[in-house]
């Protein structure tokens, strides 16, 4: 059988999602040595300061950067990323029996996105919002906020680390680790995935792209 | 062992500054004159406190206070600089132990770990921790009153009193067994109480679990610009009780269950295989 691929993820978004998780690996490294008092002695002196700060610049930058090169894509993927149908509280319910016992008998079709994937989007730009603005304020309003503004700024922070972090985990697992997400590291890296992979996980989109074609 | 404490009679104080004094020159906090880059400008402003405020350098400061009270114009002194509390807002949010409980009862820092993230500015009831910073890089040190125990230069551990109790001419700062001088500032504000100063009060026995620095005052602690009742913010209680263990919860659980899942799931897809 000869081996077919198609495209998934085209080269800007790749370099944009290394470089923006980069960043992030980095801030949530550099963040996570304050939140396990094991850790802290690592922050002595403030270097993990600095490198948290270069993190951020980078992790607002980028993001910046893409939405002004090509505002469109953007807008296509927070469409696809906010878009609910019934197919989505589908895989919401067979979700379960699917990751852990291989059994796809009630998985619905998906599109470009999944279910999953919709809900990390959600998460990263809710989060990543948070993110900047409490960051943002304990950054350049440390020396003038009431204390209680900046405390609430780490609050808030810390919840969105702690939302975020763990969802991290769960996604760097299912790209990399988990035994049925076969493709998905080589669509993130190389940009393309077996066309097998694709109606298998993406099948209404695989309908999309592959229409015409044939 | 005996918890030890200070006890400042700001009825005894006369502002004399001989503790600002001695708490630099012991500490080597050798900044004659406050300057901009530390964060206090020395200027005219009206009163004889001097500087005007704590800073990384100055670890102790008198208060002055003017208040009309039947007329007449009154002029208080009172002590400004940490309380060595038993509860300490510095000690819960600091995320490595620079700032820890002595033996003794008083909060002492280790200036050499301290990270620089000025959270302990933020949950002191007292308003007592400055820091240097720079905005951009965001590199800081804390400073704050050790009890006199800063290593190499630990007065308590040689047996001494601290460096401004030494230097005190009046008496008003004294140091010693927290129970007897307990005690003693009771006695005195009977005393005072006597003399007709009805609102005398003992500042300290048990705000925040209680003081290592108490205060004789012959007025309400308001007046002297402190706290009436001085608590833990709700923000740090929020933060470092709720959701810091909260997330330590969260992200254990979730490695457990990726991990189940891949044990699960692995098992499934040989299964499968097999067939
Ligand atoms: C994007 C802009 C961000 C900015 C400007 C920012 C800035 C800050 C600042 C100023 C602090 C206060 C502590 C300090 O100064 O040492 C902090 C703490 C922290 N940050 Fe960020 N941050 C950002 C993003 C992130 C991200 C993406 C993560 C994690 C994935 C993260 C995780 C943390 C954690 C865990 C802490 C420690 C909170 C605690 O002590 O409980 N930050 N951040
Ligand atoms: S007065 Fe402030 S700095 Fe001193 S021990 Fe209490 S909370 Fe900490
Ligand atoms: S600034 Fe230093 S002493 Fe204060 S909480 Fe942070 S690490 Fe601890």
């Amino acid at each position: 059988m000869t081996h077919h691929e198609v495209e998934k993820y085209r080269k800007p978004i790749r370099i944009l999602h290394w470089i923006h998780s980069g960043a992030f690996v980095l801030l949530f490294l550099t963040g996570l040595i304050l939140f396990i008092p094991g850790l802290g002695f690592l922050a002595e002196d403030s270097w993990t300061r600095v490198i948290h700060r270069i993190g951020a610049a980078i992790f607002i930058v980028i993001p910046i950067i893409y939405l002004i090169i090509n505002p469109r894509s953007v807008a296509r993927g927070l469409k696809l990323a906010f878009t609910w149908t019934k197919d989505d509280i589908g895989w919401l319910k067979a979700a379960p029996r699917y990751y852990f016992l291989g059994d796809e008998k009630d998985m619905p079709p998906q599109g470009e996105m999944n279910t999953g994937q919709k809900m990390w989007w959600f998460i990263v730009v809710v989060f990543g919002v948070l993110f900047v603005i409490t960051g943002v304020v304990m950054v350049f309003a440390k020396t003038t906020a009431s204390p209680a503004v900046l405390q609430w700024m780490v609050f808030i922070h810390d919840v969105s680390f702690i939302v975020s972090g763990a969802m991290l985990f769960v996604h760097i697992y299912l790209g990399v680790v988990h035994p049925l997400m076969t493709d998905a590291w080589s669509a993130i890296t190389g940009g393309k995935v077996s066309t097998e992979y694709a109606k298998k996980h993406h099948a209404k989109w695989y309908a999309e792209v592959s229409k015409g074609k044939e | 062992m005996a918890e030890k404490a200070i006890l400042y009679d700001a009825t005894k104080c006369t502002a004399c500054r001989g503790c600002q004094v001695a708490c630099k020159q012991w500490n080597e906090n050798d900044e004659a004159i406050p300057t901009e880059e530390n964060g206090v400008a020395s200027k005219n402003w009206g009163s004889y406190e001097n500087p005007p405020d704590l800073s990384p350098q100055t670890w102790i400061k008198m208060r002055f206070t003017e208040i009309e009270a039947g007329g007449k114009v009154r002029w208080l002194f009172t002590r400004q600089a940490c309380m060595h509390c038993t509860d300490a807002g510095c000690v819960r949010v600091c995320p490595n132990g620079s700032l820890y409980h002595h033996e003794l009862g008083f909060v002492a820092y280790n200036k050499d770990t301290c990270t620089g993230c000025g959270y302990c500015i933020d949950a002191c009831p007292f308003n007592i921790p400055r820091s240097t910073r720079n905005i951009i890089t965001g590199i800081a040190k804390m400073d704050k009153c050790t009890f006199c125990t800063t290593q190499g230069l630990d007065r308590i551990a040689e047996g001494w009193e601290p460096a401004c109790v030494k230097t005190c001419p009046t008496g008003a700062l004294r140091y010693g067994e927290r129970s007897t001088l307990l005690r003693e500032g009771k006695a005195r504000v009977q005393a005072l109480k006597d003399m007709g100063w009805v609102n005398a009060n003992l500042y300290g026995e048990n705000e925040l679990g209680g003081l290592h620095v108490m205060y004789v005052l012959d007025d309400y602690p308001e007046i002297y610009g402190l706290p009436a009742s001085p608590q833990i913010s709700a923000a740090t209680i929020a933060w470092k009780d709720v959701i810091q263990p909260v997330g330590w919860a969260v992200g254990g659980l979730t490695i457990a269950g990726l991990g189940l899942n891949w044990l699960v799931a692995r098992a499934n897809v040989k299964k499968e295989a097999k067939k």
